[in-house]
């Protein structure tokens, strides 16, 4: 019974980052965007949860560093890729390669460390404890406790769901995508949707990366997004957009990282074990193929 | 093409201005650390011909990417392509003993080889489940790296060694240096000329070429788009796998952890800039190698940390690439207001 309270929690602490950026991810998505540039946006989120959380002494100011970094980014995007036109997959990798060198830049310039840098007055984002479902005994130590950004991550999918395929802003949103010349026709104007749909997107891998670094751990690692928005785009396109697929597909996600967890003291070697989400992605890749195929 | 150098120019200018503010806002002297960039990258007999040894794996991993994305197929697997390659002149330097004349030979081919292994399983699971190439290759870039972390930790370790990584190659592998430059620098130009004989030149360059910007064009044309998507994935391969291996014949001699750092990445970042062009790849290979090289010199100089580097590399792609496209608008407009005096007169 603890070892499957314990994977639960696991693929929860897995999936949650990927959630996120996925969610953010399907924003674009829709839009119509090709945007590659969540892994970057995450990685300057937690590396920003971290100087804010450091310097201010607050994990709420922490997370908001780190929707304000992800922002930057959104807002660099914006204006090669929708301003200036340049291509979305270029400027996604150039983005992309510009978080890892400033983050690492930036953790040897402001706190002179080289690799990782992880202190004692870092604030933890807390757990919390669901009031009424807490003290029903299973129920309770399975869906309680956890830490905040976990329970956004459930709300801002079940919001997401609701936003793209209930509202008028979601309608536009689609629109955009579907056919940009007709939304502009009808007098709003596409690339605004674009704009917005990074703005929500960079919200969203903002509270990734502060859940990366100030979630579990309390640190910020060279790299430490470590291609998980990679995962994310993978879950996106897999699932082509819906929010409660891009759910599922990351508890999937979740459960192999967790795995990877379990794993280790075995005796696989942990180099092998680190490998399966990346396997995953790629299995899952290969199941959407063949599902594809069969309906064509 | 003097257009595409004009703009390259100006926008390296431009991002290298941008770098001088973001220095100047940080405190540090703008001036004083580019001419300590420069100083350590170019103007000193060392510090050149380590910029020029340098920059082999900037231009190998570049000219990879630049003829896969020229070519259609997005492989972005050059970091994973690189480390196997690595492995596998590694693998036949450490188990094969033959003389230079034929271990040499035979160790660049095991890296083309381990290269070519690694981006023919993304083409082949293209071909045979039609799974995008792009997230592909991107995931099997962390299998390469976690694969050969885990070879260099135990079947190859060398007990001796703090760290992971494996015994020397045979001294007959050991690329020398010849007056300061290594002799990996060769077998870099000889590729750069092959790539451009064979895009500009060649007959399958063309093809390739036409089939990036027109598939269905060149299928109509008369080209095997398919069966040149699986060359183009085991070229480009190979060019990264031999990035890999001459890194090892002409550096440490055995693989060690942390290998392939960051080369690849910046190798995709330099055909990006370059916009695929095999002349621009191999020029911009040898900026970023100079950049990094300087890096180091800077460091010692002027206190800036050698990470700005990174910073101003990705800032000179997205000021480079940007300003390519206003600029080609801008260059439109004169054009056209030219023709328009042209015919009014």
């Amino acid at each position: 019974m603890n070892v499957l309270f314990g994977l639960v929690s696991a693929m929860l602490v897995g999936a949650t980052p990927i959630l996120l950026a996925a969610i953010g991810g399907t924003f674009t998505f829709y839009a119509g965007i090709f945007n590659i540039a969540m892994e970057g946006m995450m990685l300057v989120g937690a590396f920003c949860a971290v100087l804010g959380s450091f310097f201010l002494h607050s994990w709420v100011l922490g997370i908001l560093c780190a929707i304000g970094g992800a922002l930057i980014m959104a807002g660099i995007f914006v204006v090669f890729a929708v301003r200036l036109h340049t291509d979305e997959f270029l400027t996604g990798i150039a983005l992309n390669l510009f978080a890892v060198g400033l983050t690492t830049f930036l953790l040897r310039d402001i706190f002179h460390v080289k690799g990782a840098f992880t202190d004692a007055g870092i604030r933890a984002i807390p757990a919390v404890r669901l009031p009424l479902i807490d003290g029903i005994r299973v129920l309770g130590r399975l869906l309680s406790g956890y830490n905040l950004i976990i329970y956004v991550a459930v709300l801002v999918t079940a919001l997401s769901a609701f936003i793209i395929f209930r509202t008028r802003f979601g309608l536009r949103l689609r629109g955009a995508g579907y056919n940009a010349a007709c939304l502009n026709s009808s007098g709003v104007q596409a690339s605004t949707i674009r704009v917005w749909s990074l703005i929500v997107c960079a919200v969203c891998c903002g509270l990734a990366g502060a859940y990366l670094s100030l979630g579990s751990v309390r640190l910020f690692s060279e790299n430490m997004s470590a291609g998980r928005g990679w995962i994310s785009l993978a879950a996106v396109i897999l699932v082509s957009g819906n929010p409660w697929g891009i759910g599922v597909i990351s508890l999937l996600f979740g459960f192999f990282d967790g795995l990877t967890v379990f794993l280790q003291g075995g005796r696989i070697p942990t180099q092998f074990t680190a490998m399966i989400p990346y396997i995953a992605t790629l299995v899952s890749l290969y199941l959407y193929s063949v599902r594809k195929r069969r309906r064509a | 093409m003097r257009k595409q150098a004009l703009s390259g120019i100006l926008g390296v200018l431009a991002a290298f201005a941008i770098g001088a503010f973001v220095l100047a806002l940080q405190g540090f002297n703008p001036v004083a650390t580019y001419g300590a960039l420069l100083q350590y990258s170019l103007f000193s007999g060392s510090g050149f011909t380590a910029t020029v040894t340098r920059a082999v794996p900037l231009v190998l991993t570049g000219l990879s990417a630049s003829i896969a994305f020229a070519s259609g197929p997005v492989n972005l697997g050059q970091p994973g392509q690189l480390v196997m390659g690595a492995l596998g002149a590694t693998l036949v330097g450490l188990f094969v003993h033959l003389p230079s004349a034929f271990l040499v030979p035979l160790c660049i081919l095991a890296s083309l080889l381990g290269g070519a292994l690694w981006s023919g399983l993304a083409a082949l699971l293209k071909r045979a489940f039609a799974m995008d190439e792009f997230i592909v290759t991107l995931m099997l870039n962390f299998i390469a790296d976690y694969f050969t972390l885990w070879v260099i930790t135990y079947p190859l370790f060398d007990p001796s060694a703090m760290s992971p990584m494996t015994r020397p190659i045979s001294t007959a592998a050991w690329l020398p240096d010849l007056g300061g430059v290594n002799t990996t620098v060769l077998f870099m130009v000889l590729a750069a000329v092959v790539c451009w004989l064979v895009m500009s030149r060649g007959r399958s360059g063309y093809e390739w070429r036409m089939t990036g910007q027109n598939s269905l064009f060149a299928r109509i044309g008369g080209c095997k788009v398919d069966r040149n998507y699986v060359r183009v994935m085991l070229v480009t391969g190979a060019l990264a796998g031999l990035a890999g291996g001459l890194m090892i014949m002409g550096g440490p001699h055995r693989f060690v952890k942390g290998l392939g750092a960051n080369y690849a990445w910046d190798g995709i970042m330099i055909a990006v800039v370059a916009s695929n062009g095999i002349s621009g790849t191999f020029f911009y290979g040898l900026l970023f190698s100079a950049l990094q090289q300087g890096a180091i010199g800077m460091e010692l100089v002027t206190a800036v940390p050698s990470e700005f580097i990174d910073v101003l590399q990705a800032v000179i792609v997205l000021v480079v690439v940007a300003g390519r496209v206003s600029l080609s608008i801008v260059f439109d407009r004169l054009a056209t207001r030219r023709k328009l005096k042209e015919s009014a007169g």
